[in-house]
């Protein structure tokens, strides 16, 4: 799961266009044009882009109306690796002390 | 502005052997007291309620506070039980008034020799607040950020 998350975010990054769109939205989120127009690619190439840039977790996108609006994904790098490493963690060191009461309270013959 | 929450799904196991038969480990998940014995890790943290009905449909409810004063609240439902062999339930973690997390967790108890093999399988729901103001650009540009997030993401990954 953890290595097609990244190879979903590296393809997503591995292109010119889609880390200048990457760039542009670290700034404040933007419409399908506004991220279109700087690179000079035509709309449909752009939401490809975008919808490689979606898959891999990195930007999302809410339609209003008309327009859709791209923005970074809170977190997007970060998050889901760290929580399970937390969490993870967190249940290794009560089963390090389930495994220490199980022995101190030896078991009953029953 | 958009606002929301996203989820991201994933699952862990976790493998353990223990001292003593299944039924031994199961008294330590199956008993309010002795669970607590293993379940209890932030010894600075206030218990402000702490309910333990362990049956099939039954729940289980921890709230604590924090010195800081934050609450944090664990609230499980037990789904299945099968003494000394298997337990499901679900669970849920929130920090003041974030949810956290939403999972569903399968705990397996398997006699080897003397002890006991403990498989502990978590398929979770992690959610991640959406920040409702737009980035501002910090230190460095968006992309320098973006570098570092990536470094970062990998250094835990290790």
């Amino acid at each position: 799961m953890k290595s097609e998350q990244f190879d979903r975010l590296f393809h997503a990054l591995a292109d010119p266009y889609r880390r200048s769109m990457v760039e542009r939205l670290a700034r404040g989120p933007a419409s399908v044009k506004e991220l279109a127009d700087p690179v000079e690619i035509a709309l449909p190439s752009a939401l490809k882009h975008l919808k490689v840039l979606e898959n891999g977790g990195i930007v999302l996108s809410e339609k209003v109306g008309r327009v859709r609006t791209y923005r970074m994904r809170p977190n997007a790098l970060k998050s889901i690796t760290q929580w399970v490493k937390q969490r993870e963690a967190a249940m290794e060191k009560a089963f390090d002390r389930l495994a220490l009461a199980m022995a101190a309270l030896p078991e009953r013959e029953e | 502005m958009i606002m929301g929450v996203f989820v991201s799904h994933t699952d862990f196991v976790i493998e353990r052997d223990l001292p003593g038969s299944p039924a031994h480990a199961y008294r330590f998940w199956a008993e309010h007291d002795r669970k607590r014995i293993w379940t209890s890790c932030h010894p600075d943290w206030t218990v402000e309620e702490d309910t333990f009905d362990f049956r099939i449909d039954g729940r289980e409810t921890l709230r604590w506070r924090t010195p800081e004063g934050v609450e944090h609240g664990f609230r499980a439902h037990y789904l299945d039980i099968v003494p000394g062999k298997q337990i499901i339930y679900a669970y849920a973690m929130n920090a003041g008034a974030r949810q956290i997390s939403a999972s569903l967790v399968t705990v397996e108890f398997v006699r080897k020799g003397e002890k006991t093999h403990m498989t502990y399988t978590e398929q979770a729901a992690f959610l991640d607040e959406a920040d409702a103001a737009p980035r501002s650009s910090g230190t460095g540009t968006g992309f320098d950020r973006l570098a570092l997030a990536i470094e970062r993401s990998l250094a835990v990954s290790h």
